[in-house]
């Protein structure tokens, strides 16, 4: 007997070939995608700041994690106002959740670096204190610094954490992600940086240019060797890879990560040794292309998670 | 006591029941299953068939949707059903990515909408927010109908055996393809399937050890047809218990 197709059973056609994940990209999902970006943002300029005692770079990197990052990752919740349940007391779930963690090192992160940013500004800034309660500003200041530092580190590496761990998208799930991000965020800081030293002042551009340059070189081996992996992986893992070189997403990749994020901030970074220094305008240039790039890193790697299909060619035979 | 369910895909006919009854059961809304037949094509000689293959929340051991859950909404009863409390959800959306089957659904508000839509409720999603209320902006799955269980073990009955405390799906399917019972016990009929007909799990590689086992037909394979009884319902010898369930709500509707 001849069998046709059933119209009927389309609804649950449905994991029987590499579905996209949606929930984090698509409609509210955007809200993480711009989250993520923003904590990469924030997080690596704060940490830059805090590693050249730039008060200004710290305050801008701080404000866009707590100011911006958060708040974006609150209004995607689908409960947001029962978002302390995620919080130690009151749940125990740091011990396997990176989401859990990720809530847990952002709120340290918010204590911490508020600390930081009140006590590095009276010893900038002094009004007149007695010097025992400059002395116990300072020894807060440092260690306000260090704690501050270690949680916004771990605020930064979380995010790559988070989908690192997901087997069921086997593009996500490779241990080099979280170091793409993270290397992707230290860049993203420094050129941040870049453009506070030249509003403000007291940076040396010169060297924070000559460190982007060393860390986009890395960027590049690393994308390149993360994309690598991926195509010598899984058939769902290679279908993200080729989707992001030759597919849908080769635009965002192309020309938001490599030309806009890597290439022209790489150029203008080494243009002083052909072309001697350059001018004001076209490091702006170079800083707006390197952010634009952070927005399609993050947006590349997110459109493209595939998951793993239920049923597939090999299963049939 | 740890719950299991074991599918016999051959004996599976595609009727859909078992999506119907879960629906009823948990008055879900219409875009959600938390019961779903996956439907795919099986080519052999030119000949092109459509068969289906049942899938719900394995209630895995190992299950990744409880680790990633910030909150602890999700986790596991003593009995191994893998739960949500909605209460504790905040829809972080986390678990619905890392469940490698795809079983879980975060209800958003455009999923909730009516049956008709710009027409009234109907009494069935009325009924809804009296005896199953989901709450927009949490995640959902299937839970092995907790809630009969619950009510059934006081009364001293028997889940698998007893009906009142038995999956709706497990009780509807005209096919006795779904069975249920306690992993626990080598003499529940669970396990002797498991170890008489070697059943198998979804995806055993992901390492979830799911609850869920299913035996003959191989997945996809032209082996999984339906058996002449199952496919003519001449061993049904009871009603479908969603015709009785529909019965039970209508009458308290009104
Ligand atoms: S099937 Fe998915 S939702 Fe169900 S227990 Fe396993 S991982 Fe969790
Ligand atoms: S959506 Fe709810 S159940 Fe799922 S991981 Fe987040 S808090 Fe847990």
């Amino acid at each position: 007997m001849q069998h046709t197709r059933r119209q009927w059973m389309v609804q649950h056609e449905w994991m029987v070939k590499p579905m996209k994940q949606t929930e984090w990209i698509q409609g509210e999902g955007v809200l993480v995608w711009l989250s993520e970006v923003f904590s990469s943002l924030g997080t690596g300029l704060y940490l830059v700041s805090i590693f050249l005692n730039n008060w200004w770079g710290a305050l801008i990197g701080y404000f866009i994690v707590v100011g911006i990052k958060l708040p974006l990752h609150f209004v995607y919740l689908g409960r947001p106002f029962r978002f302390w349940r995620a919080l130690p007391p009151f749940t125990g779930a740091w011990r396997t959740s990176w989401i859990a963690r990720g809530f847990f090192f952002t709120t340290l992160y918010a204590g911490f670096g508020l600390i930081q940013l009140i006590t590095s500004y009276l010893i900038l800034y002094p009004t007149g204190l007695d010097s025992s309660v400059v002395n116990t500003i300072f020894v807060v200041d440092i260690t306000a610094k260090i704690l501050a530092g270690i949680t916004v580190v771990l605020t930064a590496i979380y995010c790559g954490f988070m989908m690192s761990f997901c087997k069921s998208v086997p593009f996500w799930n490779t241990g080099m992600l979280p170091i793409v991000i993270m290397n992707a965020g230290i860049a993203d800081g420094l050129a941040l940086m870049i453009g506070v030293g030249l509003y403000f002042g007291g940076v040396d551009v010169m060297m924070l240019e000559a460190v982007t340059r060393i860390l986009l070189l890395v960027n590049i081996l690393l994308i390149a060797t993360y994309l690598l992996n991926a195509t010598y992986g899984t058939d769902t893992a290679k279908l993200s890879a080729k989707e992001l070189i030759s597919g849908k997403n080769a635009l965002p990749f192309w020309v938001g990560v490599a030309i806009a994020g890597i290439a022209i901030p790489l150029a203008v970074s080494l243009a002083p040794y052909f072309m001697g220094e350059v001018s004001h305008s076209v490091q702006i240039f170079a800083i707006v292309c390197h952010t634009a790039g952070a927005f399609a890193l993050k947006y590349c790697i997110l459109n493209v998670g595939y998951y793993k299909p239920l049923l597939y060619s090999e299963m049939r035979k | 006591m740890k719950w299991g369910m074991v599918i016999d895909l051959a004996k599976c006919m595609r009727c859909h029941g078992c999506v119907a009854a879960c629906r009823i059961e948990h008055f879900l809304p219409f875009s959600i299953a938390w019961v779903k037949l996956i439907a795919y094509e099986v080519e052999d000689k030119n000949v092109v068939d459509v068969t289906t293959y049942a899938v719900r929340c394995n209630q895995c051991k190992e299950a990744p949707c409880i680790d990633v859950c910030p909150t602890e909404a999700t986790h596991r009863r003593d009995d191994g059903i893998v739960d949500i409390n909605s209460d504790l959800c905040i829809g972080c959306r986390y678990c619905v990515i890392a469940c490698p089957y795809q079983n879980r659904t975060f209800l958003s508000k455009d999923k909730l909408v009516n049956y008709f839509p710009n027409h009234a409720k109907t009494r069935f999603e009325k009924m809804r927010e009296k005896k199953y209320p989901h709450q927009i902006g949490t995640t959902e799955k299937c839970n092995f109908c907790a809630e009969r269980i619950d009510e059934g073990l006081p009364k001293g009955l028997k889940p698998g055996q007893d009906r009142a405390a038995t999956p709706a799906c497990v009780n509807t399917c005209q096919a006795r393809a779904l069975t249920f019972g306690d992993l626990d016990d080598p003499n529940s009929e669970v396990s002797k399937l498991i170890v008489e007909r070697k059943a198998t799990q979804l995806h055993a590689d992901y390492g979830t050890d799911p609850s869920v086992y299913y035996v003959d037909g191989k997945i996809g394979g032209k082996s999984n047809i339906a058996p002449e009884d199952a496919r003519t319902g001449s061993h049904i010898k009871e009603f479908s218990s969603v015709e009785k369930r529909a019965k039970e709500i209508f009458s308290q509707s009104k």
